[in-house]
C-alpha cells in the first residue's frame, strides 16, 4: 500500500527536489522497527533510473557544446555575419544577372544570324527576279525584231498600193508616205506589237508568281511575329 | 577633396571592368530590391554605360566648367526614367561599398570621405538640373502614332502626336520607348521643322538584333504609343551663318538634315543649298520622292541621290519604266537607240548629271568631294558612323575649315 506521497513514478516525469523532500514512508509492520522495506527498495531504485538518465543527458549535452564550440572556432558554417550574408546575396544576384545577360546576348546573335540570312535569300531573290526581267525584255525584242523583218519581207513582197490595207494599221495620215519611210513605221508597229505581247504574258505569269510568293510569306510571318 | 587620389582610386577599381559595375548594381538592387524595376532585363549596356558615365565625371572633376554641364544633361537625362531624389543616396551608398570592395587594402578612411564628397557634389549638380528642368518641362511626353509608312522592309518613317508641345530646334533628336520594350530608350531624330499640329515625323531604319528598332519599323501601327524624353543635340542650323549649306545625309541620317533643310525653306530668303542623301542601293534611297518634291519646288535647293554598291548598271525599276533593255544589241532600226526619260522618273532640281535618273554611284564621301568645291559651304553630316568620318576627312582635305562642319552618328544611339 502506497503512502499517498510516495512519488508515482511514470515514464518520462522527471524527479523533482520538491518531491524527493515531501516523500514519506509507511512505518514498517508490526514487530519491525523502521519503514516498510518494500517501499524503500522501490523508491531507490528510481531515484537511480532518474540518477542514470540524467548522467546520459548530461553527456549529450556535453557533446553538443563540444561541437557547436568546434564550429563557432570554425566560423563558417551556421550562423553567418549580417556582412558576409550581404555579399552572398550580391554574389548569387550578380550570377543571376549573368545568366540573364547571356540569355539576351544569345537571343540577340540568334535574331541578327537570321535576319542576315533573310537578306542574303532577299538579295539572291532579287538578283534571279533582275535576270529573269532582263531575259524576258531579251526575248520580247528578238521575237519582236523576227517579227517585224517578217513583216517588211511580206510588204515588200505585196508591194501595196498607197492608202490600201497596211500591215500595221497604219492612221490614215501616213498615206503620203515614201514607201521606205511606210516600211519603216510598219516594222516599228509589228516589232512594238510582239514585243508588247510577248513582253505582257512574260510579266503576268512572273507578277501572278510573285504574288503566290508574296502569300506565303505574308502567312507565315503573321504565324511568326510577336506582338 | 582630393582630385589626384580620386582618380588613383578610380583607376585602381576601373582595372576590373565589368565586375565592378555588376557588383555596383546588384548591391543597389540587394538592398533596395524596389529600384531593380527601373531597369531592363539585360544589363550589360547598362553597365557600359555607367563605367563611361563615372569615367568621365572622374577624369573632369577637377575641370568643373566641363563637368557641370555634363552633370546637369545627365540629370535631366535620368528624369524621365523616374529618378527622383530620394534614390540618389542609395545609389551613392552602393557606389562606395562597390568602391570600397574593390580597392581592397588601398581603401582608407580619406578615400573613403573623397568619394562621398565627390559623390554629394555630383547628386547636388543633377538633382539642382532636374528639379529647374522640371519647372518648364514634363519629366517625359507621352505621343501617339498617327501615321506609318513602310518605305522598305526595314525602313519606316512614323508621325507621332505628342501629348503637350515639345519645342524642339530642327536636328535635334529624343529619347523613344516602346511599351512592348520597356525601359530601352533609342535616340530617333525629328525629321521635320516643328509643325503648328506639333506633329513629328522618325525615319526608323531596321537594326538586326536590335530590341526597339525591329518593333517600329514592323510591329507598329496607329494609335500605338510611345514615350518621349526631352530633345537633345546639337546638330543644329548656324543661323548666324551667310553661307551656303551642303548637307550630306546617309540612309536615316536624312533625318535631322531634312528638319534643317524645312527649317531653311521658311526663311525669306534661303541660301543655296546642297543635299546629299547615299545608301547602299536604289531602294535605301527611301525618301527620294519628297526630297525631288522639294527639289522642283525650291530654286535653290539641289538634291544628289547616290548609291554605294550598286553598278551603273539599271535596277529593275528601272528597266521596267525605260522599255528595251540597254545590253541588247540595236536592231536594225533606229527606234530604240534613244529610249528617251521615262515618265516621272527625272524630276526637275534631281542632279541630271549621273547617268540614270540622276543617281550618282560611289562612296557618298567620294561624291560629295567629287562635286565640290565647298570651301565656301557650312556643312552638315549624319548617317553611320564610317560615312560620317569619311566624309568629314574628305571636306577637311578639301578646305572646309572643322569648325564649320557639324555632324552626329547614330551608330550606338540606334538599336
Amino acid at each position: 500500500m502506497n503512502s499517498p506521497n510516495l512519488p508515482v513514478v511514470s515514464e518520462g516525469a522527471r524527479l523533482t527536489p520538491g518531491e524527493l523532500h515531501s516523500v514519506v514512508f509507511a512505518r514498517a509492520a508490526l514487530g519491525r522497527r523502521g519503514y516498510d522495506e518494500e517501499q524503500v527498495r522501490n523508491f531507490l531504485a528510481y531515484v537511480e533510473r532518474e540518477l542514470v538518465q540524467i548522467f546520459n543527458d548530461q553527456a549529450v549535452l556535453a557533446d553538443e557544446v563540444n561541437r557547436l564550440r568546434a564550429q563557432a572556432a570554425k566560423g563558417t558554417r551556421g550562423v553567418m555575419a549580417p556582412e558576409d550574408a550581404h555579399f552572398q546575396a550580391v554574389r548569387i544576384l550578380s550570377q543571376a544577372q549573368q545568366t540573364a545577360d547571356l540569355y539576351v546576348a544569345d537571343a540577340e546573335r540568334y535574331t541578327r544570324e537570321l535576319a542576315h540570312e533573310a537578306r542574303l535569300q532577299r538579295e539572291a531573290i532579287l538578283s534571279d527576279a533582275k535576270g529573269r526581267a532582263e531575259q524576258m525584255l531579251e526575248d520580247a525584242h528578238r521575237k519582236a525584231v523576227a517579227v517585224a523583218e517578217a513583216a517588211v519581207r511580206h510588204a515588200g513582197q505585196q508591194s501595196p498600193p498607197p492608202g490600201a490595207a497596211r500591215a500595221g494599221g497604219m492612221p490614215d495620215g501616213a498615206g503620203g508616205m515614201p514607201d521606205d519611210e511606210r516600211l519603216a513605221l510598219q516594222r516599228e508597229v509589228a516589232y512594238l506589237r510582239t514585243y508588247s505581247d510577248v513582253y505582257r504574258s512574260h510579266l503576268r505569269s512572273y507578277l501572278e508568281a510573285l504574288l503566290r510568293n508574296v502569300a506565303e510569306w505574308e502567312a507565315s510571318e503573321q504565324s511568326s511575329l510577336p506582338r | 577633396m582630393d582630385a589626384q587620389r580620386l582618380k588613383d582610386s578610380f583607376a585602381r577599381v576601373a582595372e576590373q571592368g565589368d565586375a565592378v559595375a555588376l557588383f555596383f548594381y546588384s548591391d543597389l538592387f540587394v538592398r533596395n530590391p524596389h529600384l531593380r524595376d527601373m531597369f531592363p532585363i539585360g544589363m550589360s549596356h547598362q553597365r557600359d554605360k555607367l563605367l563611361r558615365a563615372l569615367g568621365s565625371i572622374v577624369a573632369q572633376v577637377d575641370d568643373l566648367p566641363t563637368l557641370v554641364p555634363f552633370l546637369q544633361q545627365l540629370g535631366r537625362d535620368h528624369r524621365r526614367f523616374g529618378i527622383i531624389a530620394e534614390h540618389y543616396p542609395h545609389v551613392g551608398a552602393s557606389l562606395v561599398a562597390t568602391l570600397r570592395y574593390f580597392s581592397g587594402t588601398s581603401w582608407s578612411e580619406d578615400v573613403e570621405s573623397d568619394w562621398n564628397a565627390a559623390y554629394g557634389l555630383v547628386a547636388k549638380v543633377m538633382l539642382e538640373a532636374a528639379d529647374e528642368d522640371s519647372l518648364s518641362s514634363p519629366a517625359w511626353w507621352n505621343g501617339q502614332v498617327v501615321a506609318v509608312e513602310r518605305r522598305r522592309f526595314d525602313i519606316a518613317v512614323l508621325r507621332v502626336m505628342p501629348d503637350r508641345p515639345l519645342p524642339y530646334l530642327p536636328g535635334q533628336s529624343v529619347a523613344l520607348e516602346v511599351p512592348s520594350r520597356l525601359r530601352h530608350w533609342r535616340y530617333y531624330s525629328m525629321a521635320n521643322a516643328p509643325r503648328p499640329d506639333q506633329t513629328m515625323d522618325f525615319h526608323v531604319r531596321l537594326v538586326d538584333g536590335g530590341p526597339v528598332s525591329p518593333v517600329l519599323v514592323r510591329g507598329t501601327e496607329n494609335g500605338d504609343r510611345v514615350r518621349m524624353g526631352a530633345p537633345v543635340g546639337t546638330l543644329t542650323l548656324d543661323e548666324e551663318s551667310g553661307r551656303d549649306i551642303l548637307l550630306v545625309a546617309g540612309s536615316t541620317g536624312l533625318a535631322p538634315l531634312k528638319a534643317i533643310l524645312e527649317q531653311i525653306a521658311r526663311r525669306p530668303a534661303p541660301p543655296r543649298v546642297h543635299l546629299f542623301f547615299g545608301a547602299r542601293t536604289r531602294d535605301g534611297l527611301y525618301d527620294l520622292e519628297d526630297l525631288a518634291k522639294m527639289a522642283g519646288r525650291f530654286p535653290w535647293l539641289r538634291v544628289v541621290p547616290a548609291v554605294s554598291d550598286e553598278s551603273g548598271g539599271h535596277g529593275f525599276s528601272t528597266v521596267l519604266q525605260s522599255g528595251p533593255p540597254p545590253g541588247a544589241p540595236p536592231a536594225s532600226g533606229s527606234w530604240f537607240d534613244a529610249p528617251g526619260p521615262p515618265p516621272g522618273v527625272s524630276p526637275s532640281g534631281v542632279s541630271p548629271s549621273g547617268g540614270d535618273d540622276g543617281v550618282e554611284h560611289g562612296n557618298l564621301s567620294d561624291v560629295v568631294a567629287r562635286q565640290g568645291p565647298w570651301d565656301g559651304h557650312d556643312a552638315y553630316v549624319c548617317g553611320p558612323g564610317a560615312m560620317v568620318g569619311h566624309t568629314v576627312e574628305q571636306l577637311a582635305r578639301l578646305g572646309v575649315p572643322r569648325d564649320r562642319i557639324r555632324l552626329e552618328t547614330f551608330a550606338d544611339a540606334q538599336r
